[in-house]
């Protein structure tokens, strides 16, 4: 069933913003009965001003840092009041992989019984789109006039090497991907952990209509990897199989070019961004369920 | 029942006794034996609250702010670097008007590293819309924190509640305690409210952006509920006569000897004792001096520090600093009454002061009452400290 509770008219987000997509997709996967906690970001103003909220949710929003804890807190609370209620932690890539890292991990090391879900946007966007630790090689920001240098941190290993029971990525170009990850997740006691991709139009600088486009190209390059971890191993989602093989892979190329934040991109550079997709698939054929 | 124990222990037994259901955990010198009393009666099963061991003093607020939220009792403890670290999330608990009580066992704030008592950081605090109260015995540790959850669960303040207490001179101090049976604190302490709770059953949103004018009248109904309080908290302390043979509690902040004074001393927390004995002999010689010890810093009970514009002069004493103008104390006491006022700020770092201290520092400070300049702050160091030359970072071999 395919209900859409989690957003209502009234939204203040940006023409083909991909966080409003994420959160639509995550209400068809997890339907009524979850809270949410929202943590800075974009998300904690694109919902409209108080006292109105356009998150159909039950949520708290809280401070940059707070949200894995809070979530700890929260889903602690249901339980002893025998409330069945599924808890997600909204965070953008910024919340994730720098300001709120340690209270990530702890939270993981805990193996609190809550979703975290990353909407990773690879920038700071909701101060104007500076670079985080999400931001790739090569990217120009507010920040990084001259492109970012240096990969884009590895949030989805790093949580899989906290040893917590699941781990998968998303992009919001493939719905049923996301949803059915979502889904799977709600059946796993203990920390979930799922990171979306989420391209930013404002950020990535493409036109607005392409979000979807965008997110696809991501995936069919193998830039983005869809996979889970389950068990102890590596699961690739099927739109993402041809990627183990170099051959398969469509070029690189097709999706720098179709963005403005890798205009001053040079040869070099997409150079390095190629070896860390080689890297990035070589590490995950290591991990491969057989 | 009564039972010798340290402020901390009394702290670990008013939050078994108030039934919370969530404590949010991190350690830090001199707080640390009050979590290590609730781990351990967790681990003995006579609590059975979940006892979250975080990753920072943020994610302990955080732990606990949320468990508030979902509609379950909650507690932590902290200080000094603590409560720093804490800070964000401080205000975050009285901006969301969550029920929580907190533990402040104080100390010195860096750089440089020091673990001994001083008030800066509880009083840093000052500003962030939290009931604060401070303690200044282990009995006084229990009562308030058991009455913090009532005070701070009251539908006419709904804010978070932080309870002060010395850090090792009070935190480790071991006295009597009477704590009163499982059965008298329901009695007291009835079921959690709060203003909301985030659940699917009513889906609210919390916390997004309030335009200017909203926020504003959001912060100013937390300025009035923190008023209001004074009369809720005079309500509950006289209430709690029926489970506690103490009677102290139908007053904000406590008087001593002050009937017939000439002079007031103010100043809260732990060295009141030390003060007193100190009044005491001088009194003995005929000096007529008297001693109001601040017991909530918020609220604020104007009217009862206003009492002081009866007395020649006075006199308050901070342990702690608003570096560049003095002792917060000093300057709360200043800004209510229209007497001439003293400051003095000592016992920072941990500074320890005797009787003879308070002598002295009194005994100067009724010469200069009577000559009229008894105004201004004085920075005091103890008597065997000689010569006073200011140290400066790269002061170091
Ligand atoms: C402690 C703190 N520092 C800085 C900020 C300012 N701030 C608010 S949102 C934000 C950017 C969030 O970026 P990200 O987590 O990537 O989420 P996005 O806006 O992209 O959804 C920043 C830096 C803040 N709210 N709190
Ligand atoms: S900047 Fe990006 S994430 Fe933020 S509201 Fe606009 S489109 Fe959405």
């Amino acid at each position: 069933m395919l209900n859409d509770t989690s957003l209502m008219s009234g939204t203040s987000a940006c023409p083909g913003c991909p966080e409003n997509i994420a959160m639509r997709m995550l209400s068809m996967a997890l339907g009524k009965d979850v809270a949410l906690v929202v943590i800075a970001g974009c998300s904690s103003v694109t919902q409209g001003l108080a006292p109105k909220n356009a998150y159909g949710y039950a949520s708290l929003n809280i401070a940059f840092a707070a949200g894995p804890p809070a979530a700890s807190g929260m889903w602690r609370a249901y339980k002893r009041r025998n409330r069945d209620v599924t808890v997600v932690v909204w965070a953008g890539d910024g919340g994730t992989s720098d300001i709120g890292f340690a209270s990530l991990s702890g939270a993981a090391e805990r193996n609190e019984d809550f979703i975290y879900l990353c909407v990773d946007n690879e920038a700071y966007m909701n101060t104007g789109g500076h670079r985080s630790g999400s931001t790739p090689h090569g990217a120009l920001t507010p920040t990084t006039p001259e492109g970012k240098s240096g990969n884009k941190k590895e949030i989805p290993f790093i949580m899989i090497d906290h040893n917590i029971p699941y781990v998968a990525t998303a992009s919001v170009g493939y719905p049923h991907d996301f949803i059915d990850k979502v889904r799977e997740a709600k059946t796993i006691r203990g920390f979930k952990y799922v990171h979306v991709l989420t391209p930013d139009p404002y950020g990535w600088l493409f036109d607005p209509s392409r979000t979807a486009e965008v997110a696809k190209l991501a995936v069919q390059t193998c830039y983005w990897p869809l996979f889970k971890w389950k068990d102890g191993r590596i699961e690739v989602s099927p739109e993402s199989l041809h990627c183990l093989k170099k051959e398969t892979r469509r070029p690189l190329k097709d999706f720098l070019s179709i963005q403005g934040r890798f205009k001053k991109i040079d040869e070099k550079g997409i150079e390095d961004l190629e070896r860390y997709i080689d890297e990035l698939w070589e590490r995950i054929s290591l991990n491969l369920k057989r | 029942m009564r039972k010798v124990m340290s402020a901390n222990e009394a702290v670990a037994n008013a939050v078994k006794l108030a039934r919370v259901g969530v404590v949010g955990i991190y350690p830090i010198t001199p707080q640390t034996t009050v979590i290590e009393k609730l781990a351990e009666m967790k681990a003995e099963g006579e609590i059975d609250a979940d006892i979250v061991r975080v990753e920072s003093e943020h994610a302990a607020m955080g732990v606990t702010l949320g468990a508030g939220a979902a509609g379950v009792r909650s507690f932590t403890a902290t200080g000094s670097q603590g409560l720093l670290y804490m800070h964000e999330m401080v205000w975050w608990a009285s901006g969301s008007r969550v029920p929580l009580v907190m533990m402040v066992g104080t100390r010195a704030v860096g750089a440089p590293w020091n673990i001994w008592n001083e008030n800066t950081d509880f009083m840093s605090e000052r500003d962030s819309g939290w009931i604060m109260a401070f303690a200044s015995n282990p009995q006084e540790a229990f009562d308030l924190v058991l009455q913090g959850f009532r005070i701070s669960e009251d539908e006419r303040v709904f804010l978070p509640m932080m309870v002060g207490m010395d850090g090792f001179i009070l935190t480790h101090m071991k006295t009597n305690v009477y704590l009163p049976s499982q059965e008298e604190v329901d009695a007291f302490l009835p079921p959690r409210r709060q203003p909301y709770v985030i659940d699917p059953e009513a889906p609210i949103g919390m916390g997004n952006i309030f335009p200017p004018v909203e926020y504003m009248k959001l912060r100013h109904s937390i300025h009035s509920a923190i008023q209001s309080a004074e009369s809720v908290i005079k309500e509950i302390g006289k209430d709690y006569e029926k489970i506690s043979p103490f009677n102290n509690y139908r007053t904000l902040n406590v008087k001593y000897r002050m009937e017939d004074a000439d002079y007031a001393l103010v100043l809260m927390g732990a060295w009141a004792g030390d003060a007193m004995e100190a009044i005491d002999e001088l009194r003995e010689k005929g000096i007529n001096i008297g001693m109001l010890r601040i017991r909530y810093l918020r609220p604020w009970a104007e009217s009862e520090i206003k009492e002081l514009e009866n007395v020649k002069g006075i006199l308050v004493m901070d342990r702690a600093t608003s570096l560049g103008r003095g002792g917060p104390l000093y300057l709360e006491v200043k800004a209510t009454v229209r007497n001439q006022v003293k400051g003095v700020v000592t016992g920072l770092g941990g500074v320890l002061l005797n009787k003879e201290d308070f002598k002295r520092i009194i005994l100067k400070f009724l010469k200069e009452a009577k000559e009229e300049r008894s105004d201004g702050v004085e920075w005091y160091y103890p008597a065997e400290v000689e010569k006073v030359e200011l140290r400066n970072p790269k002061d170091v071999e």
